[in-house]
């Protein structure tokens, strides 16, 4: 009987060159392909999410950077523009004032400048802000929250482990691209050195 | 020194070193319990006399819905607004009435004839004591917020806190009148309203009250709008109103005196007609301590105070000792 027209068997040495071959050139358009994502999508940053931090004062003594890479920055579209200001004053404080016994923000990295009566206008002064959050916590429990806390990306060293957020209680850190490095409240007014 | 013992210590470092990271590891993990050094502490504040403490909780019950908006009384009925429903609950808290509307409230009332006037964000609606919609008005507009609203005879009183005003309507909606504008000829202040909290009652005698929360005032009216008196006092102490705008809530008893509650520190409090401290119907340690809001209050003609505990979704209810 002739075995001519039976199928050719493909011997061993043959199957194994194709299929190395094959799996080369596949794994080479894979990491092209990846490679031209990844140049074309965003690089992602540390952030945090606002509405979800509790005031635990870890960004300021977990960060590497010294002072914290967190900041307090300032809503100014949901601010009150109040005079008994929970962010700024201390409970219960003296007076009014800006003397250094009735502020709450042991800095003192909050300016407050009257307006008109009874307004008064609040900023953060980011060198001297440590993002403690104190003044977050007054601001969330008797104001409207204006004040929050930020990852701010002029000092942030984006560590591939972030040390706040490995400790974080509340997990608010979350990566973001750095198309949109920030998650804000009520639209994000940057700090005068910022 | 001999090899072994070299050994040893290097061993014993080496394991106390891993013991020192691990512990630090495990010890700063995310929640775990970390004392803050920046802790915004009011804890102090949350502690009164129990001397002063003149009212205690006979009652609570839970309310089962989404969204919480207000409550009222009327005819021993318990009243509470939650959201896009209303839900009637008779005074042992059994539910004994729940129907759907289509209006998301903010807060209601109840008039005198067991109309049910719910406040949404925009405007007002009108329903009967079944749930059925007799009147819907107009909107005040996309920058009014509204936060509370008071019915008395054929006058209708509603806060816009967005506007910063009072209007006094008629019954269909009219505008008759708005009352609180800024006016330094008839003494009127005003309104500071920091955040959307602007409640409004009327009182015994149909003088209108509202609190002017940025001042931490009441502020009491004229029919004809002008200034008549106030009262208030800011401070985080007992006898003062805390934050930046407070009290959030309140209503009047029929001897006139005030029921006010408070947000940031909760804490719910009694004060005479002219603004004296009577004693304190709810203290802050009452209130679950990561709550803020203020619980919506209401009072019957028993002098009993029913309060609208959002963080517990509870109604509560509290009698003179």
């Amino acid at each position: 009987m002739s075995t001519d027209n039976l199928p050719k068997k493909m011997d061993r040495r043959r199957l194994i060159k194709n299929g190395m071959q094959l799996t080369l050139g596949l794994s080479l358009v894979s990491i092209a392909g990846w490679s031209a994502f990844k140049s074309t999508s965003d690089r992602l940053v540390w952030q945090l999410d606002p509405f979800k931090c509790v005031q635990c004062g870890r960004c300021a003594k977990e960060c590497v950077m010294t002072p914290s890479a967190v900041k307090c920055v300032h809503a100014f579209n949901l601010c009150g523009y109040c005079d008994l200001c929970g962010g700024y004053l201390k409970p219960d404080p003296n007076a009014r004032t800006t003397a250094a016994e009735n502020q709450l923000c042991p800095t003192a990295a909050i300016k407050r400048k009257y307006i008109e009566d009874p307004y008064f206008e609040y900023e953060i002064d980011e060198a001297l802000c440590i993002g403690c959050a104190k003044c977050v916590a007054g601001c969330t429990s008797f104001g409207n929250g204006s004040l929050h806390l930020q990852v701010r990306h002029d000092r942030c060293k984006n560590c591939n482990e972030c040390a706040i957020a490995r400790v974080c209680p509340a997990e608010a850190f979350q990566r973001v691209p750095i198309s949109s490095p920030y998650l804000i409240k009520g639209g994000f007014t940057k700090g005068k050195n910022g | 020194m001999n090899r072994k013992l070299i050994n040893g210590l290097l061993i014993f470092f080496a394991l106390a070193i891993m013991a020192i990271i691990v512990w630090d590891f495990v010890g700063n993990k995310a929640g775990k319990n970390v004392p803050n050094p920046y802790e915004y502490n009011i804890d102090e504040f949350r502690k009164v006399d129990s001397l002063k403490v003149i009212y205690k909780e006979i009652l609570n019950f839970p309310v089962v819905a989404d969204v919480l908006s207000g409550i009222a009384i009327s005819d021993s009925l318990i009243i509470v607004a939650a959201g896009n429903e209303i839900i009637k609950f008779d005074i042992s808290g059994k539910e004994v009435f729940r129907k759907a509307i289509q209006d998301s409230s903010i807060c209601l009332t109840v008039d005198a004839n067991r109309d049910i006037w719910i406040a949404t964000r925009h405007y007002i609606a009108q329903y009967n004591s079944n749930g059925s919609l007799l009147n819907r008005w107009n909107s005040f507009g996309d920058r009014s917020v509204i936060t509370s609203l008071a019915v008395s005879g054929d006058r209708v009183f509603v806060a816009d806190a967005g506007n910063r005003i009072v209007y006094h309507c008629d019954k269909t909606g009219k505008i008759v009148q708005k009352i609180g504008e800024k006016n330094g000829q008839n003494g009127v202040p005003g309104y500071v309203i920091p955040s959307p909290f602007m409640d409004l009652a009327v009182d015994d005698e149909g003088f209108l009250w509202v609190v002017n929360t940025g001042r931490h005032s009441f502020e009491n009216y004229n029919a004809d709008g002008s200034l008549r008196t106030s009262w208030g006092i800011a401070g985080m102490k007992i006898e003062g109103f805390s934050g930046c705008c407070n009290p959030a809530e309140m209503a009047i008893m029929d001897d006139n005196s005030f029921v006010t509650s408070e947000k940031g520190l909760p804490r719910i409090k009694l004060y005479g007609q002219h603004g004296e401290l009577k004693g304190i119907i709810a203290p802050p340690e009452s209130f679950n301590q990561d709550s803020y809001y203020a619980p919506d209050v209401a009072v019957d003609a028993n002098y009993q105070v029913f309060a609208l505990d959002y963080a517990r979704k509870q109604v509560r209810i509290f009698k003179l000792k």
